[in-house]
């Protein structure tokens, strides 16, 4: 076991370290990014021409200030383990002062093909980065040490420490409420539906579960804003509030009274519909995967052993059947670890959720790379642990399993 | 950059590994360098358009190919067709495209969306005196014939006689809006005048990026939209020397390629003076010239609604200036306190000079600070200065001064330079010239500031000279993270009369049209950090994530930050030492809701009180209006949507 | 579970033919599958025929008739069968465009991942060892890539260089025609597909090699194998059809996501583009118009909800139908 833990952590690492550069890459090589912003500025202002114009050398220093002029491995070793920072020195020597280490301008090269169509391309370097270059420049400790940098576009030049601990609570509580509400509801229908097959009732929740997955998440969303919010206001009902986290100020509603911004049940109210859309969303996987499951387990011997037996026959189903039926229900827990984390991106933005994954959606639409990668980063690191866990939980559940 | 380019290699391959071959150049392919000029004046390198004649169809002749050839230098055998442009105009019904983007208007209020030239008509720099091109599928067609692209019978796309059909290819944003409005104009060019449209849509970071889309004119025909001023500058957009191109490193917006030698120097001369009466003459010729040619088909004014709960009282809302102009004067007709408004997007960050969101700076203007406000296409000074100053009013003064070899002067570059032979300048007369000798005249603009005494930070502390002086230390630093300097570098001095009047002398040459909005700013330099330092000593490079000025900076304006809830609201209050007195709106709070129909549902739900960004949700927003449940403003924005027509084969 | 070892032998000694015919009498017998089936057959006939059936083009535009109600007509009298979207173009043609590419965008990434994910997790789970180790840390890696990115990255790619990814041109023309779309519509459509279903087939390998894990150790297995039959054998023979009944409902889970998730990354910006209509961009158009025609997102959003229902009935059925011991 021991042995094999180590084994499974050092890989892991690998794994950790190969997805943190593929993912690197991907947005190193994605449109966009702070100058593209600041582009899109100036020509929204309609060509600001003169005193505020934006030129060449503006731009370098932007460039230089976010690091876009380095090479894409110096970048990313700087990111993940804060390294390299400067010459290495030892004594009073420099050494690899002349690296170069990246391009402030990059050379252009025009290819002329013989069917005379021609193009332009970036090639080479016109005016390199030294590695000597990077002492004077602000610099973090590494990812992998904790350092998450500074935004670049969300909250300019902050920590994204901040920005995700703002975040944080919000989706753990609308992620967490949701899965376990959807697992609690879930299996017991989806035992149900198994015990009592083609029943009304397994026909009626079978539907409903497969309603809750068969359009996007977003119908949902705006739906129950429409119902329950905007229509149910209009008639004189009680109402739910159509977003946010908590109200900015007392409201009234009827049957309710006045609500004060900031208690319990004001959160309460602004947490049902979030949450009740994920939930209905969600349930349908794990009834439909229970309900497989448990018929897969319910014929087999040692439930008609245990029946036989004479144990009631909610024990039967719970300790010998549902036990058994869970087996492959742990992969799917797999999942659940960066999920709770990740958020949901769709509904956090219907109902202006101000959860992590809105502000993933946020980051990629605003070109924020520091800020997308470093939400990456946490999410590989924890789909690789739920994957371990998950292992592990495997041979737990299933002693036949061996762990090589 | 070797690296990208593998990378993108290895993406593919890492995507896809069963596809065949990846898009590598072929054998035989000549390489050459391009050498990129940075400094100095862009090589232009495209031909300039000819109007031989009055008459409306003035034939393009392309004179000799320039010596590199190639891309960007050969004339677009469609779009480099003066008459195949005019017939673009005239085959687009651009009352039509207004149509279908708001179906929900009357006819009255879609007319008044319409615009013909690069300002409204409602502008002071608008001139009637030109080319308007009313939907007249029957004239373009007529000029396609006789461009020689023939109808052969029964409609469909036109050839010409060497069988090439006129196909234009044509690049825009992928939002829905911009889908919508390209997928009208490919259905109203087909099947009125015969002309193919082949659309490719792209995600903003594309379409708008430094090294893609339009910046490196990779397109024939293209649309979005540019944000109205107050000064209709127009310089970068229009001048001969502001083409993009690979040889000055894609500088410039004139995205057209566009050169028409007396529309160029028009523009120049009309942002090279600060006279308004020689200004409007100078932007007349231009706009002339502008719609002659039909480079850029102004296709219509964006419809802006902005919304109120009915308990709302004296806001406004205005084409060029946001509802934030008059903030201090808000109040609630119930006499409660507490006001909510929504805001689209998040403050990167509270520091305005390194702000990348126009909308976050504006409005913190106005909350922490005493904006100069922008109604109607101009400028006003309602708040802390005694007056705008301009030229008219004697704030401002523009000597015509002397200069000789080894002065520093503002170059046509937009630089400061030392005088010598052969540096290009503009004189007093409005003139470029190229210095070569002994003194020559130009202006020197000065322009003094006075603010209102007694205007106070919101501890109670007094705005004083060293705190003017704290900003303009500060927000020339190459280190802020300043975005441009060239502000900064156009000052050749700043002297102070008292603690509430400075005077910026700005070098010769230098001709802000905007002066009088120039100010210089203030930070409290008084103001004691977390850590014991004062602001005054903190190192610049420290400012941009320093607590004090990023996330709650000091205010003189009508409120004062109390919260900044990330991802949510930012919180004010009512500041005790406004100047004008405390406001009656005690708490204020921004919420942060990006997606218009959750903030259109919180209106209507009465959860916020204002919104000024309907967006998809306009028409239940009208509606909303008018069954009184809401208030509603609604006008013709500064946005305007145009046709870009790129002269030269991308 | 001697059960389990009965009833593998049970099928060992079942003529194949035998077993079809029983799966296809319990199928026959499962009322809502039928059911379900038939809509799914005439729905995809009848997208097949979306050319002669449409009553409009595709993508003809009337700006006198935007977002008309179902039933309604144009100003010259034409009828719109189920209304009109935000640009007046038919939404009864757009949608059975759209049921074409839709369906057979879903179809095909769920066909494509599935297959992936159950060699390899096969592999993995049999072999175990290096083999295990290998597919197990490759399928933990491709799980990782962010997807929003790399759809955002294959449409700029594309953009700068429509020929920087080259698929052969029969492929271009078999898509093409496959999905009644012009060639360079297609591009687009099989690079979704390619990156969804390449991105996809994680959690069905996942699954599968556990199943083959639990599976492995039986004693019938073990018997097999002593009996000297081939590995590829008791693989396909043994432990695929034990594997079956999960990995159907994983199969049309999997073909739900797809054609629901096309609808969400539409909804994010990310998905085929408009003017080739999909069910999911329909929708996506059509929630924008929710507060002021609300019938627009439930016309739009019909369609991907009875496929879904029908697809989900279907596998419940082809899972019981599959599984022996289940009591049709």
């Amino acid at each position: 076991m021991i042995t094999f833990l180590i084994r499974r952590i050092l890989q892991m690492f690998v794994v950790l370290i190969l997805s943190a550069i593929v993912s690197y890459a991907l947005l190193y090589v994605a449109p966009g990014g702070p100058i593209e912003q600041l582009r899109a500025k100036q020509q929204q202002q309609g060509g600001q021409q003169g005193a505020e114009a934006i030129r060449a050398d503006d731009i370098a220093r932007i460039i230089a200030r976010f690091e876009l002029d380095l090479y894409m491995p110096v970048r990313f070793t700087r990111w993940l383990i804060g390294f390299p920072r400067g010459p290495i020195t030892i004594g009073d020597r420099e050494f690899f002062g002349d690296l170069e280490v990246g391009c402030k301008t990059p050379g252009l090269v025009r290819l002329r093909y013989p069917d005379g169509r021609e193009e332009l391309v970036e090639e080479g370097c016109q005016e390199a980065v030294y590695l000597r270059d990077l002492t004077t420049r602000r610099a973090t400790n590494g990812i992998l040490f904790g350092d998450f940098g500074v935004s670049q576009v969300i909250l300019r030049d902050r920590p994204i420490t901040t920005l995700i601990m703002s975040r944080l609570p919000y989706t753990l509580v609308l992620m967490g409420t949701s899965i376990l509400l959807s697992i609690l509801i879930g299996i017991p229908i989806g035992v149900y539906s198994a015990v009592r097959q083609y029943s009304r009732f397994d026909t009626i929740m079978t539907t409903l579960a497969f309603i809750g997955s068969s359009l996007p998440s977003f119908f949902f969303g705006i739906l129950a804003i429409l119902l329950f919010s905007v229509l149910a206001q209009q008639a004189n009902l009680p109402y739910l509030p159509s977003g946010d986290a908590v109200a900015n100020r007392n409201y009234t509603m009827p049957v309710l009274g006045t609500i004060r911004a900031g208690s319990f049940l004001d959160m309460f109210l602004h947490f049902i519909m979030p949450c009740s859309v994920l939930t209905f969303i969600n349930i349908a996987g794990w009834s439909r995967f229970i309900r497989g499951s448990m018929l897969e387990v319910l014929p087999q011997d040692y439930v008609r052993t245990a029946r036989s037996k004479g144990l009631r026959e909610s024990s039967v189903l719970i300790s010998h059947a549902l036990r058994n039926a869970l087996i492959p229900f742990v992969t799917l827990l797999a999942g659940i670890l960066p999920a709770l984390f990740g958020g949901a991106i769709i509904i956090e933005s219907v109902f202006n959720w101000p959860g992590l994954g809105r502000l993933l959606l946020d980051a990629l639409n605003r070109n924020d790379y520091t800020v997308a990668m470093a939400l990456t980063f946490i999410q590989i690191l924890l789909l690789l642990i739920g994957y371990l866990l998950s292992d592990i939980l495997y041979t737990v559940v299933d002693p036949r399993i061996k762990l090589t | 950059m070797q690296t990208q380019r593998i990378l993108k290699r290895l993406i593919v391959l890492v995507l896809a590994p069963f596809l065949l071959a990846c898009g590598s150049p072929q054998a035989q392919v000549v390489r050459e360098t391009v050498i990129v000029n940075q400094t100095s004046a862009p090589v232009v390198q495209t031909v300039i358009v000819e109007a031989t004649s009055e008459s409306d169809t003035a034939q393009v002749e392309p004179t000799a190919a320039s010596s590199t050839g190639g891309k960007l230098t050969q004339l677009n055998p469609t779009l480099g067709d003066v008459r195949v442009r005019q017939a673009i105009a005239y085959c687009i019904d651009r009352l039509e495209i207004a149509k279908a983007r708001y179906p929900f208007l009357s006819d009255e209020e879609r007319q008044a969306l319409m615009i013909d030239s690069f300002v409204p008509s409602n502008h002071w720099a608008y001139s009637d005196d030109i080319t308007k091109y009313p939907f007249d599928p029957e004239k373009g067609k007529a000029l396609l014939e006789e461009a020689g692209w023939k109808d052969n019978g029964g409609g469909g796309v036109r050839y010409r006689d060497d069988g090439t059909p006129l196909s234009i290819k044509f690049l825009s944003a992928d939002t829905a809006t911009s889908q919508n409005i390209g997928a009208v104009m490919e259905q109203q060019l087909i099947n009125n005048c015969g002309i193919q449209l082949i659309r490719t849509h792209a995600p903003g970071s594309y379409f708008l990026g430094a090294r893609t889309g339009v910046q490196v004119r990779d397109f024939e025909l293209t649309s979005f939209s540019w944000v109205g001023q107050p000064d209709p500058s127009g310089s970068t957009l229009y001048a001969c020397n502001q083409i993009p191109t690979p040889e000055n490193n894609w500088e410039g917006q004139n995205f057209m390629g566009w050169c028409n030698p007396t529309a160029s120097n028009a523009i120049l001369a009309a942002n090279n003076t600060l006279v308004r009466e020689e200004r409007i003459k100078q932007f007349a010729i231009f706009q002339k010239e502008f719609t002659k040619d039909m480079v850029s088909l102004p296709l219509y004014q964006v419809f802006d609604v902005v919304a109120a709960s009915n308990n709302v009282e004296n806001f406004k809302a205005d084409a060029t200036q946001t509802i934030f102009g008059n903030a201090y004067e808000w109040r609630l007709k119930d006499g409660s306190d507490n006001m909510i408004i929504a805001i689209n997007s998040e403050p990167d960050t509270l520091w305005g000079l390194i702000s990348a969101e126009i909308t976050t700076a504006d409005i913190l203007a106005f909350l922490l600070g005493d904006g100069i406000t922008s109604y109607d296409y101009d400028y006003q000074a309602p708040g802390s200065l005694t007056r705008l100053p301009t030229l008219e009013n004697g704030g401002a003064v523009n000597n015509e001064v002397e200069v000789t070899e080894g002065d520093t002067v503002w170059s046509i570059d937009g630089e400061a330079v030392t005088l010598a032979p052969g540096v290009e300048v503009v004189d007093s007369t409005g003139q470029a010239v190229t210095y070569e000798s002994g003194t020559i005249k130009m202006n020197q603009l000065s322009v003094t500031f006075e603010s209102i005494p007694g205007l106070k930070w919101e501890d109670g502390e007094p705005v004083v000279q060293a705190d003017y002086e704290l900003a303009l230390k500060i927000n020339c630093d190459p280190n802020s993270g300043s975005v441009s300097l060239t502000l900064c570098e156009s000052r050749a001095s700043v002297d102070f009369a008292s603690d509430t009047t400075y005077t910026i002398t700005y070098l010769p040459g230098a001709q802000w049209a905007n002066y009088s909005v120039y100010g210089l700013g203030a930070y409290p330099s008084h103001q004691v950090l977390s850590d014991g330092r004062k602001l005054a000593d903190v190192p610049v490079n420290e400012w941009a994530s320093l607590p004090e000025i990023a996330e709650k900076p000091l205010s003189t304006g009508p409120y004062k930050l109390v919260e900044w809830v990330k991802g949510q609201k930012l919180v004010f209050e009512a500041n005790p030492n406004y100047y004008r007195g405390e406001v009656p709106i005690k708490t204020l709070t921004l919420q942060v809701i990006p997606d218009t129909t959750q903030a259109v549902a919180q209106l209507m739900t009465g959860s916020i009180d204002i919104i000024d960004y309907a967006g998809t949700e306009q028409e239940a927003v009208l509606n909303a209006g008018k069954e009184g449940k809401i208030q509603v403003i609604s006008f013709p924005s500064a946005t305007w949507a145009h046709l870009d027509m790129n002269l030269y084969l991308p | 579970m001697s059960s389990q070892l009965a009833s593998s032998h049970d099928r060992i000694t079942t003529p194949i033919e035998n077993q079809w015919v029983s799966l296809l009498k319990r199928l026959l017998r499962h009322r809502i599958a039928m059911v379900s089936l038939a809509i799914l057959l005439v729905m995809f006939g009848a997208s097949l025929l979306a050319p002669q059936i449409a009553p409009f083009p595709r993508d003809r535009i009337a700006i006198d008739a935007i977002r008309l109600a179902p039933m309604e007509r144009e100003p010259d009298g034409q009828l719109h069968l189920l209304g009109t979207d935000h640009l007046g173009r038919d939404y009864f043609t757009r949608l059975l465009y759209a049921a074409r590419v839709s369906m057979l965008v879903a179809i095909l990434v769920s066909v494509i991942s599935t297959l992936i994910g159950i060699v390899l997790g096969l592999l993995a789970g049999y072999f175990g060892g290096w083999v295990d180790i290998a597919i197990s840390r490759t399928l933990e890696f491709v799980s990782t890539f962010p997807g929003l990115t790399i759809l955002l990255i294959v449409a700029s790619i594309l953009l700068r260089n429509e020929n920087f990814i080259v698929f052969p041109r029969f492929m271009d023309r078999f898509v093409a025609a496959l999905f009644a779309i012009s060639e360079r519509e297609a591009k687009q459509v099989t690079l979704i597909i390619l990156t969804l279903s390449l991105l996809g087939w994680t959690g069905t390998a996942r699954l599968m090699r556990g199943l083959t894990l639990s599976v492995r150790e039986q004693p019938y297995i073990e018997a097999a194998r002593a009996l000297g039959v081939s590995n590829i054998t008791i693989m396909l023979r043994h432990i695929l059809p034990n594997a079956a009944p999960p990995m159907i409902v994983d199969f049309t889970l999997g073909i739900n996501g797809a054609l629901v998730g096309e609808a969400g990354l539409s909804f994010l910006g990310f998905g085929i583009q408009d003017p080739t209509p999909t069910w999911g961009n329909t929708l996506a158009f059509a929630k924008d118009y929710m507060l002021v025609s609300p019938w627009m997102p439930l016309v739009a959003g019909f369609p991907i909800l009875i496929v879904s229902l029908a697809i989900n009935y279907l596998g419940d059925g082809l899972r019981d139908a599959i599984d022996p011991r289940s009591k049709v």
